[in-house]
This record gives structure tokens, C-alpha cells and sequence, in this order.
């Protein structure tokens, strides 16, 4: 397994958040407490919500009384497996248009294809985004009889913000999947298959693989940082991920709201708060910045593990080594000739 | 002359792509393949008689191009002036930290992925609440925090918070590029020549990574325009994406995207073709 502190932190952190959300919603059906006025021991009311960050409340609460930190623990399954679900989506889908681009298009073709899908880096993918995803996230109404509804249902709108968010990025991925997979193929070592007799799919599955899917890796930590920034983005203009519930009440309207804790919606309904109460409005922002982070590491671990992997350390060069130092411990002091050489 | 042509065509096909996908959110509101045609068809007229495009403020029908040029420029000023303050001040620190010993140098680039994790929004949180918090404690306000309505115009709280992330992102890249060219061996021949570390540095080592920060510089403004919409929008500012965003329509998604990707696609455009001559004359010597 991979030995990297960086690596095994990031992994953690993840699955922690996962797996402490999973089983918040199966074992306290993902409760949220409510305090909206703390009492003394002489029940005088002393403070009342939104409280600010404590032992009670690590997050603070909002002013509803809501316990942030359970909302944000309830939402990190949601937000954090569907990121991975889009980052996985997309590196397969990227590797799926990589495979001709490399392996059944002249040098030629490919060059001139790279040049024409570059087009792709001048679109925003953000403002693309929020375009096309306002249609399916954000609830209508019907006019006449002020009925609000979705266009979509749930697991549509689910799947089709899953869809969009990886199609956006395949053209760009898919060339840059393919250049790599090219220079592979550039290498002394495929030559020499080549003359061997290796049929493509054998220099595809041994040769070209090993080399490729480690970066892969990589790339995918990437992209869940990528959709990680998106959904921030997408939360803060009120897009929130499986769709977003709107008031149309003319009068006091409420604001809009999440369907599910997941974190974008919380970063876009406690934003407004940012100048009065700051810690509500930042928590999640927060916790989005430890997920990235957490994928860097990720990356970042297993990049330096890529580099190092080679260099093992042999248990017989362990055991030399325990040897050597109990042998100097004993004596006292040692002969320069029997040191070394 | 070839090069002409084939960024001609690149661009034609920018404009085609962004025409085809404004059509989309009509494919997924009517679930109907012909209407998303028609409309890709309107938007292209629209685009093609772009003088007579009209939109409506305040009740009123407008022309287009008569008010966009204000607004546009504005956001113009704000992105470039990021990018190039992110790219300028990135290249200066690299060049100090790398006359720095190894084990500072880790430091901060371990650092460096903290800043990158940074989700956007955090940061403009923080600058935003940054001068709040400032005037507050000294009472001197260091610049607006918000741009009231379109005449009054902000610079420098938008520029600070797009350039932040791109420094790092350009800062990050330029110490790893840069270390990476520093093994090569004509440093070391030239250092053993009893070149100074700092000259090698901007003279030699800097040309040479100047590539791959070119190409890298693309996704980092790729990156830039996303965030224009966030920064305009917090802040309240009248700028391109104002009209984007208000509008709603797939005609101005269209054409302020065009408008957006015109003037970098040619600057881009300059700088691989200055690249390209410069490295092809290395190679002949």
C-alpha cells in the first residue's frame, strides 16, 4: 500500500467525512438539533440564535437554530460522492474519446483535432454551466394558477446535472488524455513491442496501461477539485445540487432551499450572512476548502509515491541496518577497519 | 500566412461552439430537438446582425452595442489588470524564492497547496469581509466594497480578489517548472562558468520555462472568466456579465461570450506566434 502521510491524511479525511455522514443518516435518521434560546441554571434566557462558534455548536448555528455542524454532516455524503461520482465520470469518459485520438488517428489528424478542441479552453465553464443548469435545478411556476414545479424529477435532475457537469469537460480532458497516451506510444519500448509482433490491443493493455493509469489518478483528484470549485460556484447563485426549492410567495418570501443539506446549498443560503454573522456564512465555504484540500493531498501523496516507488527499501537492508547499530551500541569503540567495506 | 488561416479557423469554431451550446438550455426546457435547432438558427442571425440586437432596461428596448462598450471595457480593464498583476507578481517571487535554500523552498510549496485549495468564493469572503473589517478597527476605508449602479466604478477590490488565486496558481507552477529546468545541465555549466545564480535564473532559465507558462496561463484565465461572473455579481459591479446574467437570454449569453473571447483569443494568438519565432531561432543557433 502506499506508504505517504500526504496520501493516507487526504484518503482519511474523505472517507471520514463519508462514512461519519452515512452513519449519522442510518443510525440518528441525520437529525438536526435546534436550540433557538440557551437558559442558565435559573432559566433567565442568556443568548439566543444564531449563536456563534462553540464547544456546543462547532459551527455555530443559524438563525433559525440550527445546528450548522449537523446540516453540513448531513450534506457531506451528498455533495463529496457525488464529486467523486463526476470526477470518475469524467476521466472515463476523456479516457473513452483519448483511446482513438491516440491509437487510430495519423499524427496529423491528431495535431490539427488538439488544435480545434483548444477552442474549448475560451468557454467559461462556470457561465456555461449556470446557463444550462438553471432550466433543470431551479423550480418554475406555472403562471396562472402560481403553481411552482420542476420541469424534471429528482433522479432526473440528479442525473442530468451528472451529465452535464461531465460532458462540459471531455473535449478538453479527452485531447489532454490523448497527448498522453500519444507520448506513450512515442516511447523506445513500444518500437520494440512493435517488432516483436505485439498486436495493438496487447501494446494497449501491457504496455500502455501501467503507464497511463497511475496519471489517471491523478487527473481524477484533479477534476474533484474541479467540480468541488463548481459547486461552490453554483451554490453561491443559488443552483443547488438536485435542485433548488423556491418560494414564489409574493408576500415574505422564504429564501431559497436545498432539498438536501448537501454543501452548496448551504454555502448559498448562509451567504448572506456574511457581514453579520461571518461563522455561519463560512462554515461550509470552510469544509469545502478542507475537501479540496483533502483531494490535493490526495494527489499530491500519491504523485511523490509515483517518483519514490522504485526506491524500496529491502527488508534485508533493514535487518543490515538493525545489525550494524546494535553491533555499534555494544562496543564501545570500533576498529575503522571493520566499519564499512 | 498559414498560421493566419488556421487561427481564423480556430476562432470561427470558438464562436460556432459557443452558438450550439447557448442553444442548449431550449433543448432542456422543451425536450425537443427541432426547437433547440431553430433556436441555434436565431441566435446566429442575431449574432450576424449584431447592430441591431436589442435587449430591454427598465421596461425600455435598447440597442445592444450602444451601451455594451462601457460595461465591456470595464470588465476588460478588471481581468487583464489581474491576470497581469497575478502573472507579474508570481514571476518576481519566483525568482526570490528560488535563490532560496531547498528547505524554505518546501515550506512553501507545502503552503502553496494549502493557498490553492482555497475554494473562490472563500477568498472574496475574506477580502470582503478583510476591508470591513479594517475600516472598522482604523476607519480608513480602503476602497468600496460594493459598486453602487453603473456610473461608479471599483478597481481595486475586484482585481484583488480575481488576482489571488491565479498568483498562486502561476507561482505554484513557476517554482515546480523552474526547479525542474534548474537540474538540466546547462545551468550547471553555466554556474560552474561563474555565472550568478540570479542572472542564469532571468536570463537563461526563464526563457525557457516561458513555454509551458504560456500554455498554463490559458487554463488560468479559462479559470478568470468563471470567477468574473462571482466578482461582478458580490460586488455588485456593472459589467459584462451583468448583462449576462440579468439578460438570461441564449442571444446574450452568445454574444457577450463572443465579445469576452475576442480580444484574449488575440492576444494569445500574439504571443505563440512571438513564442513560436523565438524558439524556432534557438533552434537554428
Amino acid at each position: 500500500m502506499i506508504k505517504k502521510n500526504k496520501f493516507r491524511t487526504g484518503l482519511l479525511i474523505i472517507f471520514g467525512f463519508i462514512a461519519s455522514s452515512i452513519i449519522y443518516s442510518v443510525f440518528f435518521d441525520s437529525h438536526v438539533r435546534q436550540v433557538q434560546v440557551i437558559y442558565d441554571e435559573n432559566m433567565t434566557p442568556i443568548d439566543a440564535a444564531p449563536f456563534e462558534p462553540s464547544i456546543m455548536f462547532p459551527l455555530g448555528t443559524d438563525p433559525l437554530g440550527y445546528d450548522t455542524a449537523a446540516k453540513v454532516l448531513q450534506g457531506a455524503k451528498f455533495t463529496l460522492i457525488s464529486a467523486i461520482v463526476i470526477g470518475i465520470l469524467r476521466v472515463l469518459f476523456s479516457f473513452a474519446v483519448g483511446i482513438p485520438l491516440a491509437f487510430y488517428m495519423p499524427e496529423k489528424i491528431r495535431k490539427a483535432l488538439d488544435q480545434l478542441l483548444s477552442s474549448f479552453y475560451f468557454i467559461p465553464l462556470t457561465i456555461i454551466a449556470v446557463f444550462i443548469l438553471s432550466p433543470i435545478l431551479k423550480e418554475q411556476i406555472k403562471m396562472p394558477e402560481m403553481e411552482p414545479y420542476f420541469i424534471y424529477s429528482f433522479a432526473e435532475r440528479v442525473v442530468l446535472e451528472i451529465i452535464i457537469l461531465t460532458l462540459l469537460v471531455v473535449p478538453l480532458l479527452g485531447s489532454m488524455i490523448g497527448n498522453m497516451m500519444a507520448s506513450t506510444l512515442k516511447e523506445d519500448f513500444i518500437e520494440g513491442a512493435n517488432v516483436l509482433g505485439a498486436s495493438r490491443w496487447r501494446i494497449f493493455n501491457k504496455h500502455v496501461m501501467p503507464h497511463l493509469l497511475p496519471k489517471l489518478v491523478i487527473v481524477w483528484c484533479q477534476q474533484c477539485v474541479q467540480v468541488l470549485i463548481i459547486f461552490t460556484q453554483l451554490g453561491y447563485l443559488k443552483l443547488f445540487f438536485g435542485g433548488t426549492d423556491i418560494d414564489f410567495n409574493p408576500f415574505m418570501a422564504d429564501p431559497p432551499k436545498s432539498l438536501s443539506n448537501e454543501w452548496s446549498g448551504l454555502v448559498g443560503n448562509y451567504y448572506t450572512y456574511i457581514q453579520a454573522n461571518p461563522a455561519i456564512a463560512l462554515g461550509p465555504i470552510l469544509m469545502f476548502g478542507v475537501a479540496i484540500y483533502a483531494f490535493q493531498l490526495i494527489a499530491e501523496g500519491f504523485q511523490i509515491h509515483l517518483q519514490t516507488r522504485n526506491v524500496k527499501r529491502t527488508s534485508r537492508d533493514k535487518k543490515m541496518k538493525q545489525k550494524n547499530e546494535t553491533i555499534r551500541v555494544q562496543q564501545k569503540f570500533e576498529f575503522l577497519q571493520n566499519r564499512g567495506a | 500566412m498559414k498560421i493566419a488561416k488556421k487561427l481564423l479557423l480556430q476562432l470561427l469554431l470558438t464562436v460556432l461552439s459557443i452558438i450550439l451550446i447557448s442553444g442548449l438550455p431550449e433543448l432542456i426546457i422543451n425536450k425537443n430537438v427541432t426547437a433547440y435547432f431553430e433556436k441555434v438558427k436565431a441566435v446566429f442571425i442575431e449574432m450576424v446582425r449584431l447592430d441591431e440586437m436589442t435587449y430591454f432596461n427598465q421596461g425600455t428596448e435598447r440597442l445592444f452595442l450602444n451601451d455594451i462598450w462601457g460595461p465591456y471595457f470595464y470588465s476588460l480593464t478588471i481581468l487583464f489588470g489581474a491576470l497581469f498583476i497575478a502573472f507579474c507578481m508570481a514571476q518576481i517571487l519566483t525568482w526570490g524564492t528560488l535563490m532560496l535554500p531547498s528547505i524554505i523552498r518546501k515550506t512553501v510549496k507545502n503552503f502553496l497547496t494549502f493557498l490553492e485549495s482555497l475554494p473562490d468564493l472563500l477568498v472574496f469572503a475574506l477580502v470582503q469581509m478583510g476591508i470591513v473589517l479594517i475600516y472598522k478597527k482604523t476607519g480608513i476605508l480602503v476602497s468600496n466594497v460594493a459598486s453602487l449602479g453603473a456610473d461608479d466604478r471599483i478597481y481595486f477590490v475586484p482585481i484583488t480578489c480575481l488576482m489571488i488565486l491565479p498568483f498562486v496558481y502561476f507561482y505554484k507552477m513557476m517554482i515546480l517548472m523552474t526547479e525542474d529546468e534548474m537540474g538540466k545541465q546547462y545551468v550547471e555549466t553555466s554556474l560552474a562558468k561563474g555565472m550568478r545564480r540570479l542572472y542564469v535564473l532571468v536570463f537563461h532559465v526563464t526563457r525557457n520555462t516561458s513555454e509551458g507558462i504560456f500554455h498554463f496561463s490559458k487554463s488560468v484565465l479559462w479559470f478568470m472568466i468563471s470567477n468574473l461572473l462571482l466578482v461582478e455579481i458580490i460586488f455588485n459591479i456593472h459589467g459584462i456579465t451583468h448583462y449576462m446574467y440579468h439578460d438570461f437570454r441564449p442571444e446574450m449569453l452568445a454574444a457577450c461570450l463572443i465579445l469576452l473571447v475576442i480580444p484574449f483569443f488575440l492576444i494569445f494568438a500574439l504571443f505563440e506566434w512571438t513564442i513560436m519565432r523565438y524558439s524556432k531561432r534557438g533552434e537554428a543557433l
